[in-house]
């Protein structure tokens, strides 16, 4: 079975860390998710950095700049996680924008993915139905669980067909946003979350966008299996170097 | 071949198919139907034969029908037995038109057999074949035709049932088979519409243009080139490119566009305020000049399409006219814009003010910096401008940064784009609004030169929308060549350009897959060029398939050799042209035309926003 899929079947709230590899430094990608898994974190999405991520806010974005600065590409993030699956054992999933994918070649995206050990794909430009006419197969012949996202905008038919080819996790968008932008859920949130938690899906939710901090943890997994946190712990490590993981996740969890 | 147009419900579109002069034109009495025909029918050409669709409808309403509305043929879509034909043929006498003609239609899945038509043989004149399906016709695919090689009537039938623009390699292949002996006219209808009953004009236009002007007038291989379409498809992608990749949290925006658009678009009070304010508030028509000193400079014909004189100085407000009034009719109340040079922004801020709404534009830092004049006008136009301080402060970053508000703002907001780039519908929409300057080229030259047609149209590519513009109504008239200009800035094998044809490969870039430069590792990379509006490092899917197919010629044109046409232009001339537009007029000094070609080039725009570029290039 699929590492996320067994992770959903744990009997907790998750939380999954999001990260830009190769931010701050370079070499700094492999020591982040040992730390991060070392310090009680469920799952880690790596992001992939891209030129122009349309979805991500100003954090993310500049520490995407500062990765391709640094020197990173898909080629060294392949180099960099060749041997990670001798030291961790959570899920990793790969956050990253279509084109880089689409260069490297798809399928030989998805079957280096699959040799290194990565069990989950989220790219949030490559549509839902371009996924299923196009490369459906070849993300389920290498092994690979691709997430979808929704919003509060989404329609209920529209989640239903995500649900229907989906079969890791729902990825909620908490709010019409990019990443990074709000601070604490309002009403019109918490009855969102709520709302998606009532149409019983087969796929849990996991919810991500803004959230930053223990409150917000904590009323993201009131309804959903668990929370995605992004640009709050890239400020974190811009602001306390890469070694102070702990503190972090202490923080979130409470 | 003869062509029936059918499942007309509109009034003004009616008129604008039957200009298309089919031969039939069809009306569903059928109230079952989404097509059901329930006005009346304009003043057609009686060269057109108005066919009433009937299923299982008593016989005395089927007569009244054709009564009423002076029907020429019936068509019969239901289980009508020979007698009823028989019956119905034997009423001739009393109608107005002596001459009924009786369509029986049978429908085929992958097998029929013909011996049913036998008794039909003496009580009809013609019979259709469609699909059979979950609906009496109208359902949107088509039926295996191999089946009709075993057709063993010699009566002329009608081929029918989901044929559309995407059939037509198949149409032309059956044509050349034996199955197709007694094929006497294609009947379409579901494959050319906006919703229900409502035809889409170009679509048909360049269908009857491909396949029956084309087999009409012989096959030479040459034109069977140019057969393709040049325009978006059903799903949004001109051949392999476009398509809408763009992140789930705007899939509602442009959904809710893409469901909209040509309906709205299509709409006679839409159509004429947009009218209306090209004519008023744009100045349009714009001129079609024939230059005639630079014609004897290069001795050949050159035409300039003065969109320069437009109001706001360039093609760009055609397209923002059309978005904001688009724009008002999906109840949007906050607009944002991405502009390079500030020309769109200029544009999109000017109709703002003219609707009253709110208006956002986005522009790189460095942007601000150089186009001084622009960021002013936009500001006394009442537009706030916002800075784009990530990636590379430039037209490319500002673009990210009004998708990302965009995202932010899904409900209230519309963004204008101002070029044929994007996520679908954007580029087509885009398209269509500039295509006014082709539409308006093809009378202009038919008044002056006695033809619609010039042996070449040229024009300059940033995104391409002012090319789109120009070159659409001649996508499919396969005697104009059509001539893409991109900016090779310092060289093109420099590292400062921006001629995508040569350097891009096919990535994706704000929501659509086209011709990119990028780096090996899929990173969008900065392009260069002295002109702002021509510094982008994509170019609009319609033009990437152009370019790939080899329908358009695509030309690059340095920094140095764009400056001396533009001073050249305003010496020859007395017109001071906008610096992406002289990249057009250089190619003169590139390529030998004939002295008996017509060339029409789009002069995009005038010179005044770069007043200080040529300063300080031409040290004045
Ligand atoms: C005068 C003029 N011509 C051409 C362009 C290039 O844009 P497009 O390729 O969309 O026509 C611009 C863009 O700013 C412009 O201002």
């Amino acid at each position: 079975m699929n590492r996320i899929n067994k992770k959903l079947q744990e009997n907790k709230k998750l939380l999954s860390i999001y990260f830009t590899a190769g931010y701050p430094n370079l070499t700094d990608t492999v020591s982040i998710i040992e730390d991060l898994e070392k310090n009680g974190v469920d799952m880690i999405e790596i992001g992939l950095p891209f030129s122009d991520p349309l979805a991500d806010g100003p954090t993310i974005q500049a520490s995407s700049t500062q990765a391709l600065k640094n020197g990173m590409t898909t080629e060294v993030l392949f180099d960099q996680l060749k041997d990670i699956r001798k030291t961790v054992s959570i899920p990793l999933i790969i956050m990253g924008y279509f084109n880089p994918m689409l260069q490297y070649g798809v399928e030989a995206f998805c079957k280096k993915c699959q040799e290194i050990g990565i069990d989950g794909l989220i790219i949030p430009d490559l549509p839902v139905d371009v996924y299923n006419d196009e490369y459906k197969a070849t993300f389920e012949k290498y092994g690979l669980i691709n997430v979808f996202l929704i919003t509060p905008q989404t329609s209920v038919e529209r989640i239903n067909f995500i649900d229907s080819i989906s079969n890791g996790f729902i990825y909620m968008v908490s709010s019409a946003s990019v990443t990074g932008s709000s601070s604490g859920f309002g009403d019109e949130q918490m009855s969102y979350f709520e709302r998606i938690a009532k149409m019983e899906l087969k796929n849990p939710q996991v919810i991500g966008f803004g959230i930053s901090d223990n409150e917000t943890f904590t009323q993201a997994t009131e309804h959903a299996k668990g929370a995605i946190i992004g640009s709050a712990f890239i400020k974190h490590i811009t602001e306390n170097g890469v070694n102070k993981t702990e503190v972090f996740v202490k923080s979130i969890l409470g | 071949m003869k062509l029936k147009i059918c499942g007309m419900k509109y009034q003004e579109n009616m008129t604008e198919v039957a200009a298309l002069q089919p031969d039939y034109l069809g009306f569903i009495f059928y109230d079952k139907s989404s097509r059901n025909f329930d006005t009346s029918i304009p003043e057609i050409s009686n060269s057109i034969k108005k066919t009433g669709v009937f299923v299982n409808e008593d016989l005395e309403v089927v007569i009244e029908k054709i009564k009423t509305f002076n029907l020429q043929a019936v068509q019969l879509h239901g289980e009508e037995s020979p007698e009823y034909c028989n019956d119905l043929k034997n009423r001739q006498a009393e109608l107005v038109s002596a001459s009924l003609e009786i369509i029986k239609v049978f429908s085929i899945k992958n097998e029929f057999n013909f011996e049913v038509l036998k008794p039909y043989e003496a009580v009809c004149d013609y019979f259709l074949f469609d699909t059979k399906g979950k609906h009496p016709g109208g359902n949107g695919y088509t039926f295996d035709w191999n089946v009709l090689n075993n057709y063993s009537s010699t009566k002329p039938f009608f081929l029918s049932g989901g044929i559309g623009f995407d059939e037509i390699e198949a149409v032309k292949k059956f044509q050349q088979s034996m199955a197709s002996k007694y094929c006497y006219a294609l009947d379409v209808n579901s494959k050319f519409e906006i919703e229900p009953g409502l035809k889409n004009i170009e679509l048909l236009k360049d269908f009857k243009t491909n396949l029956f002007f084309h087999a009409n007038h012989g096959t030479d291989s040459n034109l069977n080139k140019h057969m393709e379409n040049y325009n978006v498809n059903e799903k949004g992608y001109y051949g392999e490119f476009g398509g809408a990749f763009i992140p789930e949290m705007l899939y509602p925006n442009v959904e809710e566009l893409r469901q909209n658009y040509l309906k709205v678009m299509a709409e006679p009070d839409f159509k004429k305020e947009f009218d209306q304010l090209l004519k008023d508030y744009v100045g349009r028509p714009s001129p079609l000049y024939f230059a005639k000193r630079l014609s004897e400079k290069y001795n050949t014909k050159i035409y300039l399409k003065r969109e320069d004189l437009n109001h706001t100085g360039a093609h760009k407000i055609n397209n923002t006219i059309g978005q904001i009034l688009m724009a008002k009719r999906l109840g949007k109340t906050r607009i944002i814009a991405e502009t390079g040079a500030g020309q769109h922004g200029v544009a999109t801020a000017t109709v703002c003010a003219l609707m009253g709404l709110e208006c956002i534009v986005y522009m790189g830092e460095i942007d601000i910096a150089r186009q001084a004049p622009n960021v002013a006008r936009m500001k006394m136009l009442g537009a706030t401008v916002v800075p784009a301080l990530s990636g590379s402060r430039t037209l490319k970053d500002a673009t990210n940064e009004a998708i990302r508000d965009w995202i932010n703002n899904p409900v209230n907001t519309h963004y204008i784009i101002g070029s044929a780039i994007g996520p679908h519908p954007y580029p087509d929409m885009v398209t269509r609004f500039q295509s006014v300057i082709s539409e308006e080229i093809k009378w202009q030259l038919k008044e002056q030169i006695g033809r619609e047609n010039p042996d070449y149209v040229v024009a300059c590519i940033g995104g391409g929308s002012n090319a789109a513009g120009t070159y659409y109504h001649y996508l499919h008239e396969p005697d104009v060549k059509i001539i893409a200009v991109e900016a090779a800035g310092l060289g093109v094998d420099s590292g400062e350009s921006a001629a995508t044809s040569v350097l891009g490969h096919e990535g994706v870039i704000h929501g659509c897959k086209t011709l990119l430069m990028q780096t090996k590792d899929g990173q969008i990379t900065e392009p260069y060029s002295i002109s702002a509006g021509l510094d982008y490092p994509g170019v609009g899917p319609m033009h990437a398939n152009l370019c790939k197919t080899g329908r358009a010629e695509f030309m690059s044109i340095t920094d140095d050799q764009a400056m001396t046409a533009g001073l050249d232009l305003c010496k020859l001339e007395g017109i001071i042209p906008a610096i992406e537009s002289s990249h057009a007029l250089a190619i003169f000094e590139e390529k030998t035309f004939k002295p008996d070609d017509v060339v029409v080039v789009s002069l995009s725009g005038r010179g005044d926003k770069d007043l200080q570029n040529y300063i300080e290039y031409f040290k004045i």
